[in-house]
């Protein structure tokens, strides 16, 4: 039985289309990655400054997107300070469509420059996070707009790794998941959490299971399991009912090629 | 009720036109493949001006002459595509080589091996019976696992050794199973966001 | 006698290297001042490696578009979109953060970009209906545990069945916890060894072949 890959693509984009008109509204499992991410922000004393790098950009936005969204929520609604930067090419595209969602002004009563920061895209992956940890003042003299860095409040006192609190990171990439552990956590001696597509979660989670990361976002589920945590549901939740019906979809393809391999390698023998 | 934002149309069309080749290789998905690495290649170029400007020029301005030197080095990177000079951009490569190395290495010893080895050697009983069964079987996975790689002593994979790397295998297996569970909930929570806003944005249906 | 084109990237990247390693374990100010010089420019440097890609894509399609090769009018189209952003980045001065920069982002490279690397999951699918078959006992190991995942990852079967999203959770703890360590400290140490071997100069790779 070979059933035309045409046919597998279609039943896989009906599978989404399907649950996208009618969400089922399923109730949510939050795993213990996400749950020690919420809790490690929560812990935080008010007003502590978070260094955050928003290191995904087209490609990861539907699976890190949201997750981001979430966590921003959490930091803002706790009055921490953040200082925010990109190790993605398209990070500082991410950062208004992020911000459009949050509204840290409209809902937190935030100002950017005195409670958040945005210095845009560094490039350079590893130097990039050892200079902002080494001696940010060597290194950027503006933000992304090209605002003196030293007229903003946010930025009063913080000079390096010593002054910030914790150190975030939600990324698409393998070596900047790493690269924030090197340099966050061996080199720097911070706190860190980090998020990454599910796909990565299993090479990225020997950082977690060693506490060098302290919270790990595991991709649209942690997102979703942020979401539910911060009480602020978006497009991971969403995303939950979609993924019930084309993961079973995926499932019923296991077994229907599978069960198509027994019945043949029977008949042969 | 349709979009009327040329914006969410231009989106659209692109959405599909580069969904299309899971369909079939068609014209239209080259189009938009084509139009794909452009556009990447403009913003590169467009991030690489920013970053120079706001990170080097910004230093040579303030004075720091010696600023000079990375963007004669930045430059030699171009000689790459001369037949009699290409030889000069190895200069910046090996700088840019001799800098990532020293960056990385310093801190992997640390996190990759250090802080992994200290807790797997780690008590194995745990407060209660699931804790050490479950600090059992990562013990026994990590060292299995490791001794699936060791490839100088042909003693490791032989008689009673054998079975260590034998066993590290199936539980490498185990974990790329768990992997791929994952790789599939990731590509269908990606392919999601453009179902959701084809449907949301573009038919406003939902 | 120096060999200019061997000799001196060799000993550069020796010296940025020792420079870096000095920096982390030593509180020397001079390493420590230096090496905030270096990381600065190896940030610019990484910045003016971007070009190299729009140079080759110009290279290459240039070509296919002089000689009108065949479908030579895609790259005409792959070269016009990366000037408009190059043009409209620059020319506004105000690069990604400009309007006009927005909104081209938004309406192509956003769509295309997402859609492209989430179009895996249709092969996904057509793999996992193929490919994903146990047909031996390892194979079995591999699919065991991809089928349990993915049944924990799929919230219909938690939500009936609470034990499915339990099962999960156990296979990351020790069974990817243990099998993934050993490869990171694997890793770890291939990377490490390979690094010293390249700074020594017995790694000479990067230099290319010519």
């Amino acid at each position: 039985m070979d059933v035309p890959r045409e046919v597998i693509m279609a039943l896989v984009l009906i599978s989404m289309i399907i649950p996208a008109l009618n969400p089922l509204g399923l109730p949510l499992m939050v795993g213990d990655m996400s749950r020690a991410w919420y809790r490690t922000v929560d812990e935080l004393p008010e007003g502590s400054v978070i260094l955050f790098d928003i290191a995904f950009g087209s490609g990861g936005y539907p699976s890190l997107g949201p997750g981001t969204i979430a966590a921003f929520h959490q930091m803002f609604e706790k009055g921490h300070k953040i200082i925010m930067m990109a190790t993605d090419l398209e990070g500082s595209m991410m950062y208004p469509l992020i911000m459009d969602s949050v509204k840290p002004e409209q809902n937190y009563g935030a100002v950017y420059g005195e409670d958040w920061v945005f210095f845009g895209y560094i490039a350079g992956g590893q130097t990039a996070m050892a200079g902002i940890l080494g001696d940010i003042r060597a290194l950027v003299s503006t933000d992304y707009q090209g605002n003196d860095i030293d007229s903003l409040a946010v930025m009063d006192g913080v000079n390096g790794a010593d002054d910030f609190d914790l150190v975030a990171s939600i990324t698409t990439s393998g070596d900047i998941a790493e690269g924030w552990v090197y340099q966050g956590y061996s080199q720097y001696n911070r706190p860190v959490i980090g998020g990454c597509l599910s796909m990565m979660t299993t090479s990225i989670k020997p950082y977690y299971d060693t506490g060098q990361l302290l919270g790990l976002m595991d991709g649209i589920k942690g997102a979703a399991d942020l979401e539910f945590l911060t009480k602020h549901p978006g497009d991971a939740i969403v995303s939950s009912d979609i993924l019930s019906f084309s993961q079973t979809l995926v499932l019923i393809f296991i077994a229907v090629g599978n069960i198509a391999y027994w019945i043949q390698k029977g008949g042969n023998s | 009720m349709v979009s009327t934002d040329p914006q969410i149309w231009i989106a659209a069309f692109l959405t599909l036109a580069a969904t299309s080749y899971a369909f079939r290789d068609n014209k239209v998905f080259k189009f938009a493949e084509n139009i794909f690495i452009g556009v990447a290649a403009g913003h590169l170029v467009v991030m690489g001006v920013k970053n120079i400007r706001d990170y080097g020029w910004a230093h040579l301005a303030q004075g720091e002459i010696i600023y000079a030197v990375v963007f004669l080095l930045g430059i030699l990177l171009y000689t790459r595509y001369h037949k009699e000079y290409y030889w000069l951009y190895r200069y910046p490569i090996a700088f840019l080589v001799g800098n990532g190395i020293g960056i990385s290495i310093r801190a992997a010893i640390h996190s990759d091996f250090t802080v992994q080895i200290a807790q797997t050697a780690s008590p194995l009983i745990a407060s209660d019976a699931m804790g050490t069964i479950n600090n059992i079987i990562l013990f026994i996975g990590v060292v299995t696992a490791l001794s699936h790689f060791i490839f100088t002593y042909e003693g490791m994979h032989q008689g009673v050794l054998g079975y260590a790397p034998k066993v590290g295998r199936w539980m490498i297996l185990l974990a790329l199973g768990a992997s791929f569970g994952n790789t599939v909930m990731t590509r269908f929570g990606m392919y999601q966001g453009r179902v959701v806003f084809l449907l949301r944005e573009w038919l406003q249906i939902i | 006698m120096v060999d200019f084109r061997r000799d001196i990237p060799l000993a550069i990247t020796f010296i940025i290297g020792v420079i870096a390693v000095l920096d982390y374990y030593t509180t020397i100010p001079i390493f420590i001042n230096t090496f905030t010089v270096i990381k600065n420019w190896g940030v610019v440097l990484q910045a003016f490696a971007l070009g190299l890609g729009a140079v080759n894509l110009l290279r290459v399609h240039g070509r296919r578009i002089s000689e009108r090769r065949d479908d030579w009018y895609f790259s005409a189209v792959l070269l016009a979109m990366m000037f408009i952003f190059i043009i409209v980045g620059l020319i506004t001065g105000q690069y990604e953060s400009g309007a006009t920069y927005n909104w081209l982002y938004n309406a192509i490279y956003l769509p295309l970009g997402s859609t492209m690397y989430s179009s895996l999951a249709f092969y996904m699918a057509y793999g996992a209906y193929k490919v994903l078959r146990a047909r031996t006992f390892e194979a079995a190991l591999l699919f065991t545990t991809a089928v349990l995942v993915i049944i924990g990852n799929t919230p219909i079967f938690p939500a009936m069945f609470p034990g499915f999203f339990h099962i999960r959770e156990w296979i990351f703890g020790p069974i990817v916890g243990g099998a993934y360590r050993g490869i990171r400290i694997g890793v770890g140490i291939g990377a490490v060894v390979l690094g010293i071997r390249t700074l020594i100069g017995l790694e000479t790779g990067y230099l290319g072949r010519r």
